[in-house]
């Protein structure tokens, strides 16, 4: 059977919340492939293609060249076969009109309120917050480009003016982005005010202004990483966000267990060093917190912390975040090649939007 | 102001009479230099002029022409040899890269060798392989060598007279096409020189920087000049020496242009212009670029006999020409 899906008004940006339709690239009756440009849409910092979510056929145009429209509403619906579509970033979660509409399903986005929890707890074997992995963009065409190619003086300019260059829309060749690309981009006030507020969070002792507000994601990787890999390039990723810091630094916390208790040793900047060369750190340091001799020197300065729960055989958790800490990981069971990666995050640092694309730039650098 | 229009081999063999005239021991050696005038005519009439004791004709034997003229230079005298193609180096290769490099480094300073060796390089003539090299990366990464490659007939003079100057071992690369052809400036009628080590802006612009060595300087200028008329603004550097190298006027450009392209002859493998791109990359004007660095140079392959196919192996003023409208257009 098909089913009526409404092409939303994207959310493109942190502040958007409306979009003017510059034009359609389909009419009535279309047929139209997944990928397909349905129309153009204008916003105070970008222009964008919206593309076709899945197969099918345009039924019927909603808004009109010209039209500003709220971000959710539809544009125009099409008729699709397909069942399953990847999950929307864009909308409030308000459902779009028209029915029936395809289930737009999938969410892998729980958001449970979770009080922050200063000591570890034994997780329970919840089932997997999502029943399937899910590509992280899809439906809402925000730009997500991880591996950012951009010409030196465009770098520059970029980190002289707080510019994320991942939301920067490259006209050079290769995709690559531009100086004049980066000159005609505007600051997302968004990212100026939380890295404001990080700084005043910082100056009040943090502890104070912290809401309960969190969220997890979870994803299933590969399982061929170690500890070491996996401290390693969470490490690289957070480095690379700087306004999500509380700290100076990237303490990488891993929980232990032992008889003698859990033991958070703390791995200080540990992508500065070598895989190999913390990877002996890790196996040195596991040894020792076994036997419940961790140096006190490690056991201050975490900034994020992972839990891993293979050894439990368990597949999944909500990882708790720790005081001070916007970020942790647990690592779960999934098959024999596969493990599940979740990760919260505190929504007073960081959206949605952040944590998707923290947890796949972990997974896509593993 | 002298308002003479040179060729580069007059302009050559004036700077070379300029040193015979202010040095006694000042002499020139070479295949042909003497009674013949020189395979390129460079030397021409100064056998006659100064005599078979200062302009002496050798036997085909490159060693030892390079090797005698490093002996006279430790004994006092300052030598010029002529080696009547640059690919007849490799010959002379021992006597120039391990004796006449390297005497004043192992001798504790105490001796220096006052040597030039002049040769013509380059393609372009229809003489094959062994007869059209561009060997300037061979003698740029011998330390001990400074290593001249002048692009027209003015600076041929003065950077001779400073090179005749010079206590160094220099190489002087003169390109063939360039013996024949008059300059575009003037070539002044005093001795003045040419401080070695110097590079020369030859035009600029605020669009692209263009850094080329030898006759390449002559093609990218004749494309500045038709991309100017269509407002583009190219700003031309002619190293002059490449080495040492002067690099500053380049750093100071490309902060202005953010493009930056490099010409050379010779083949684009190892090539001497890869060091201009090298210390680019690692110079603190690296982040103003806003284009990758465009890199025109020969192929790597010997240089073909049939003329088209010489043609096609190095850059042609048709290729800088439209490198440098595409970086310019695509990078912004």
């Amino acid at each position: 059977m098909s089913f009526k899906y409404p092409v939303v008004m994207p959310k493109m940006s942190m502040t958007m919340e409306t979009g003017e339709l510059l034009l359609f690239h389909v009419k009535v009756g279309d047929q139209v492939k997944s990928g397909d440009v349905l129309f153009e849409v204008m916003t105070d910092k970008i222009d964008m293609e919206v593309e076709a979510p899945a197969d099918g056929v345009i039924e019927s145009l909603v808004g009109n060249p010209g039209d500003v429209i709220e971000i959710g509403k539809p544009v125009l619906i099409m008729l699709t076969e397909t069942e399953v579509m990847a999950f929307d970033f864009g909308g409030d979660s308000a459902a779009p009109v028209a029915e029936p509409v395809a289930p737009v399903v999938a969410a892998p986005v729980v958001v449970e309120p979770v009080v922050t929890a200063p000591v570890v707890q034994q997780v329970a074997p919840t089932p997997p917050p999502v029943a399937q992995p899910v590509a992280p963009v899809a439906a809402a065409p925000i730009i997500v480009n991880t591996s950012v190619k951009a010409v030196p003086k465009a770098r520059v300019e970029a980190a002289n003016r707080g510019i994320d260059l991942r939301t920067v829309h490259p006209t050079g060749p290769d995709r690559t982005i531009t100086f004049s690309d980066v000159n005609s981009a505007q600051v997302d006030p968004a990212v100026l005010k939380r890295q404001a507020a990080n700084k005043a969070l910082i100056a009040k002792g943090i502890e104070m202004t912290r809401g309960i507000a969190q969220a997890s994601f979870n994803r299933r990787a590969n399982a061929n990483f170690d500890h070491a890999q996996l401290i390693s390039a969470w490490a690289k990723v957070l480095r690379g966000r700087p306004d999500l810091a509380v700290h100076q630094h990237v303490g990488v916390s891993l929980i232990i267990e032992s008889k003698y208790g859990s033991a958070l040793p703390v791995f200080r900047d540990p992508d500065l060093v070598s895989v190999d060369q913390l990877r002996t750190l890790v196996a040195s340091t596991t040894e020792a917190a076994k036997n419940g001799k961790v140096p006190i020197a490690m056991l201050s300065g975490g900034t994020t912390t992972i839990f891993d729960l293979t050894t439990y055989s368990m597949s999944s958790a909500t990882p708790l975040l720790f005081p001070n800490q916007v970020t942790s990981l647990t690592i779960g069971y999934d098959s024999e090649s596969t493990k599940n990666i979740s990760l919260t995050i505190d929504l007073n640092f960081c959206d949605f939007y952040d944590g998707a694309l923290l947890l796949d730039a972990l997974i896509a650098s593993l | 102001m002298s308002d003479r229009m040179l060729t580069m081999a007059e302009a050559v063999r004036e700077a070379m009479s300029i040193a015979f005239d202010e040095r006694p021991e000042v002499f020139l050696l070479g295949e042909d230099v003497g009674i013949y005038g020189g395979a390129f005519g460079v030397s021409g009439d100064m056998y006659h002029r100064y005599g078979s004791e200062r302009v002496l004709d050798t036997p085909i034997a490159e060693l030892g022409i390079v090797g005698a003229a490093v002996g006279a230079a430790l004994s006092g005298m300052r030598p010029i040899v002529e080696i009547q193609f640059s690919d007849f180096t490799a010959q002379a290769m021992d006597q120039i890269a391990n004796q006449a490099a390297k005497i004043h480094f192992m001798l504790g300073g105490a001796l220096h060798v006052p040597m030039v060796l002049r040769t013509p390089q380059g393609s372009g003539t229809g003489a094959a392989a062994q007869h059209s090299q561009n060997l300037e990366p061979w003698f740029a990464s011998v330390p001990g060598l400074k290593v001249v490659v002048p692009s027209n007939p003015a600076d041929a003079k003065g950077l001779l007279l400073a090179s005749i100057d010079d206590p160094n071992p220099v190489i002087f690369l003169e390109h063939k096409l360039l013996y024949k052809i008059p300059g575009r400036d003037p070539v002044p009628e005093g001795s003045e020189r040419i401080p070695l080590g110097v590079a020369k802006v030859v035009r600029e612009g605020k669009d692209l920087t263009i850094v080329a060595t030898g006759i390449m300087v002559n093609k990218s200028y004749e494309v500045c000049e038709k991309l100017a008329a269509e407002g583009i603004s190219v700003t031309l550097i002619d190293p002059r020496t490449i080495s040492p190298l002067d690099m500053q006027p380049v750093y100071e450009s490309v902060e202005k242009t953010g493009r930056l392209m490099v010409v050379q002859e010779g083949p684009a493998h190892a090539g001497f212009i890869n060091e201009v791109i090298a210390q680019m990359a690692g110079s603190s004007s690296f982040g103003s670029l806003i284009a990758p660095i465009k890199r025109l140079a020969g192929m790597n392959i010997p240089i073909p006999y049939a003329p088209q196919l010489e043609k096609a192996a190095v850059p042609q003023i048709e290729d800088i020409e439209a490198a440098a409208r595409e970086i310019v257009k695509n990078w912004r």
